[in-house]
């Protein structure tokens, strides 16, 4: 029996939902229709399907007896976390249950003096800083959805932040992981020391966006605070200055722990929606925070702004308090949301271009923008090249929801044309594995898919996401099929 | 035995110069005794391509080498066929100065690679041994295969935290790249990541971008020495604490204090426990942070003096590398990774263990990360116990040690890299997808 019969049948529905619950327990198994449906899709909301099931698992043990049945009568699987991922990396599948950690939500192990924190993967981002704030400690990435995502999610999409330039993203903090394989098998990579003796294999599951398994488990590297903060804001005429003030900081050899930059849309809306102080007639702002020690703060600020005057900024702000600094983030932090106020539905796209770039880049977007009569904002993570334009539209008009996915794919290409890449955060999901192979020819896409195969042969972990096509798995050391080249010359078929 | 037709194709992908074939010129290639039949160096990455595909073809064991500086690591090959020598593939690709970010062939050596970007005021921000040295100096790809550090890593991270992207000639010759040009991509699984530390068992890195950083411009070094252990640990963690940001942090133990004291013009105390602070910044930073440094110092009756320039160079340049300074033969290299609490345990277990077997053994502690550099002295029966023993203690606190390097007779009955844990079994899939025939490197690690 396919898999796809077998789920529409009520009897083996009945009989699977039986040995979940035995595993899990009845509280831990979603299984009526209106439950399901508040898994039928993450924050990427275009699209939804509905689970056969969900389960909320509570220890690894039994998320590796899930894992076995699904592997035993082959059913797809899909991992979640808080379900705030924006590629559509949680959306379900077909015929599938979903598995989601968020009742997998302790922090094991607070380690100070080695400045490392164990959790499970369905605790929030933000409850790592809270756990060793008391110890003057934080755990850096912080991606914007920080109060709600999961740390499980970060693993998956490798999570950046407003402050990666300066301390990286979640790979370069997780030191190891305990993860469930996708045939149940459950592995430990990694720990609290470095280098454990193997491949990388933490590395290569921190951003896979959940193909390779399960996390289960999730040792993290906390860093301490630094012990002076300062941030600048400075406006500017247009966004080209602002781009070149970015390139000139990191040329004068300072890296900010951030530098962001919002354009004239942007602001506007911001300053409509929460009054974050940015001067509303500015052609675009730069956010640039300084950190570290007092001394080396006080080196750089001045250095910083030459950097900006010299770049024709307008107005140079500098926070006085941690109030100010806060309002001034808090800005940049509720830019998406205050789309909402100049636009009924917006589109975040999430690429990234080489810093230097930057101003020919919004000079191609702009033009985009006036081809298809559509307004798009734009807000970047300006220090690392992540670009966010946010392309403005109006769910309600006929068309407009395909113009502007035609107008966010353009911009991908853009992005790729410059050297760059079609997701530095967001991942890459349901939504973009289209434009995978913008980047990727067949042979780095076979290496990829070959790695996929060494974990998930049965192709059941988060099937049909990622990958542009749909890759088989081939036994080790059977050669590849190759075309006989009368049928490569079109003169003959395979029968 | 390679077959002579396939000798002969081989020797038609590179021109004549890039071959060794004679007996006596091989002998510079051997890994723990085992000699290849040939040498080749492709000019470049199609020439890679094209040997690995005859390799394949024939099922011929194929060893990627740089400059052989880390020849000793792995356990010993199965066989070896070919070498493969990246020395050729040294050009760089780009330098995007403005983006802190560059390409280059994998072949290069650090040394000139990092002469390149000194040009910008920029470098690649690690630090590992045998990278000076007048014949053999570290390449990008061998410091990539074996995930190679050094003292800075504990400001910077280690190399997988720069390797951004990656280009690969597989077993089967086929060619892919991994990760992308931009410091800031997500898109498809991490590749680069699966090939630090990989040993060559998963093809030829033959390119690799790095994101890069701006040269401090200024460095200061503090050298204290501790006539307690306690008292050193305290210091440690002090600093750790602090809101000081160290660029490296390495504590000696007193027979690498005794050597390194002989062998620099300054004057560390031979007989404890020395702790080497580095500080690199702008120069207003590292003034306003040294005297901090000193006082947690002071305050744990640690006696110092301030190192710059000249003399501080050479201090960490033999750090880097007083394994193979110090002796010159007969050596056992090892590194060991534990977490930093764990450190007084480790050396006082040495102290212990260099005392029960007789043995003299050199230990550099990247107090910081808990990795360390330990170098025994001698061959026979007493080193070999020694190690054992020491790996026993190790993983019964959870470390792990690794064997850098060691005469073959104690390499014949010890596992170079240990328990790897239950990660193997997935690696070894891996493994089996990107080599099915098993041509890269059999034997000597996954």
């Amino acid at each position: 029996m396919t898999t796809q019969h077998k789920t529409k049948s009520s009897s083996w529905k009945n009989k699977f939902r039986e040995k979940l619950i035995e595993i899990i327990g009845k509280e831990g198994v979603i299984s009526s229709d209106d439950e399901l449906l508040a898994y039928d899709c993450d924050a990427l909301t275009g699209y939804r399907i509905k689970p056969v099931f969900v389960v909320l698992p509570t220890n690894t043990k039994q998320v590796s007896q899930v894992i076995k049945e699904c592997y035993l009568e082959n059913i797809p699987f899909v991992p979640r976390g808080a379900g705030t991922g924006l590629s559509g990396g949680a959306l379900p599948t077909d015929e599938g249950i979903v598995i989601s950690l968020t009742r997998m939500n302790k922090i094991l192990d607070v380690d100070i003096p080695n400045q490392r924190v164990v959790v499970e993967p369905g605790v929030v981002n933000l409850w790592v800083t809270n756990a060793v704030s008391p110890y003057g400690y934080y755990y850096a990435p912080d991606p914007s959805s920080q109060i709600v995502c999961t740390i499980g999610g970060n693993v998956a999409e490798n999570s950046g932040g407003v402050h990666c330039l300066k301390y990286g993203v979640t790979t370069n903090h997780v030191l190891g992981v305990e993860m469930v394989l996708p045939d149940g098998e459950i592995i430990e990579i990694g720990g609290k020391a470095l280098d454990h003796p193997g491949y990388d294999i933490a590395g290569l599951v921190v951003g896979s966006e959940g193909l390779l398994g399960i996390v289960t488990k999730v040792t993290l590297k906390i860093i301490k605070k630094p012990e002076a903060v300062k941030t600048l804001l400075a406006s500017y005429d247009n966004v080209e200055d602002a781009g070149a003030s970015v390139s000139g900081i990191t040329a004068r050899g300072v890296i900010p722990a951030g530098m962001e930059i919002m354009d004239s849309l942007c602001i506007k809306s911001v300053e409509e929606t929460i009054g974050a102080g940015y001067p509303i007639d500015a052609g675009a702002i730069l956010l640039v925070e300084l950190d570290g020690p007092s001394a080396e703060v006080e080196a750089q600020l001045p250095i910083v702004e030459e950097v900006l005057k010299d770049n024709n900024a307008i107005q140079i702000k500098i926070a006085k308090n941690s109030k100010e600094r806060d309002l001034l983030w808090k800005g940049r932090k509720s830019a998406f949301p205050a789309m909402g106020r100049i636009s009924s539905d917006y589109y975040v796209q999430d690429g990234v271009i080489p810093r230097s770039k930057l101003a020919e880049v919004l000079g191609e977007i702009a033009e985009l923008s006036k081809k298809y009569d559509l307004r798009v904002a734009n807000v970047f993570h300006a220090g690392d090249g992540n670009l966010h334009p946010l392309v403005l539209y109006d769910a309600s008009k006929e068309g407009d929801l395909d113009k502007t996915l035609e107008l966010a794919g353009e911009i991908l290409k853009v992005c790729v044309d410059k050297g760059g890449s079609i997701t530095g955060e967001h991942g890459v999901g349901h939504d973009k594995k289209r434009f995978l192979s913008l980047m990727f020819d067949d042979n780095d896409l076979d290496a990829m898919n070959l790695i996929r195969c060494a974990f998930d042969n049965k192709d059941l972990c988060n099937p049909g996401k990622l990958f542009p096509t749909p890759r088989t798995c081939v036994e080790p050391g059977m050669k590849k099929f190759e075309e006989h080249p009368v049928q490569k010359a079109g003169m003959g078929e395979m029968y | 035995m390679i077959k002579k037709s396939t000798l002969r194709n081989l020797c038609k992908i590179v021109d004549e110069k890039n071959v060794v074939f004679e007996s006596e010129k091989l002998g510079e290639f051997s890994i723990d005794g085992v000699l290849p039949q040939i040498v080749l160096s492709p000019n470049n990455i199609d020439q890679v391509s094209e040997i690995m595909k005859l390799a394949s073809k024939d099922a011929l064991s194929v060893i990627p080498w740089g400059s052989g500086t880390k020849s000793a690591l792995g356990n010993k090959p199965d066989r070896a066929d070919i070498i493969l020598s990246t020395k050729n593939l040294d050009r760089i690709i780009e330098h995007g100065a403005s983006d802190l970010v560059a390409t280059t062939e994998c072949g290069i050596t650090l040394k000139k690679f990092q002469e390149a970007l000194n040009k910008e005021n920029q470098f690649l921000a690690v630090d590992p041994p045998h990278v000076t040295h007048v014949n053999r100096r570290a390449t990008i790809g061998g410091i990539i295969a074996t995930n190679d550090s050094g003292p800075e890593r504990l400001r910077y991270g280690a190399i997988r935290e720069f390797l951004i992207g990656i280009k690969v000639v597989k077993a089967d010759g086929s060619i892919f790249k991994g990760g992308s040009k931009v410091v800031k991509n997500v898109a498809g699984y991490d590749l680069p990541k699966l090939y630090v530390g990989s040993l060559g068992t998963l093809g030829i890195i033959v390119e690799a971008t790095f994101r890069l950083y701006p040269v401090p411009e200024y460095s200061q070094t503090y050298v204290a020495s501790f006539s307690s252990l306690e008292d050193c640990q305290e210091t440690i963690s002090t600093l750790l604490n602090s809101h000081l940001v160290i660029t490296s942090l390495e504590l000696l133990n007193p027979d690498l204090a005794a050597s390194l004291a002989k062998r620099n013009d300054v004057d560390i105390n031979d007989s404890r426990y020395s702790l080497v602070i580095g500080i690199r910044s702008v120069e207003k930073a590292v003034k306003e942070q040294i005297p901090s440094v000193k006082k947690i110092c002071d305050q744990n009756n640690g006696n110092g003096f301030l190192i710059s320039g000249t003399p501080e160079e050479k201090l960490w340049e033999d750090i880097r590398n007083f394994p193979w300074i110090i002796l010159k033969s007969d050596r056992v290299v090892s590194k060991v990774g534990v977490v930093v609490t764990q450190i007084p345990q480790v050396l006082q277990t040495i102290k212990q263990i260099s005392n029960e077997y007789g043995v003299k053994i050199y230990v550099s502690v990247r107090a910081g990360n808990g990795i360390c550099i330990i170098a025994l002295k001698g061959e026979g029966p007493s080193v070999n116990n020694a190690l054992k023993h020491l790996r026993n203690f190790i993983s019964s606190i959870n470390g792990h040690l690794v064997l850098l390097e060691a005469p073959s007779e104690i390499k014949n009955s010890f596992d170079v890299w240990g328990e790897i844990g239950s990660g193997l079994g997935i690696m070894k899939r891996i493994k089996a997808n990107y080599d099915p025939n098993n041509l890269l490197n059999p034997g000597r690690y996954i």
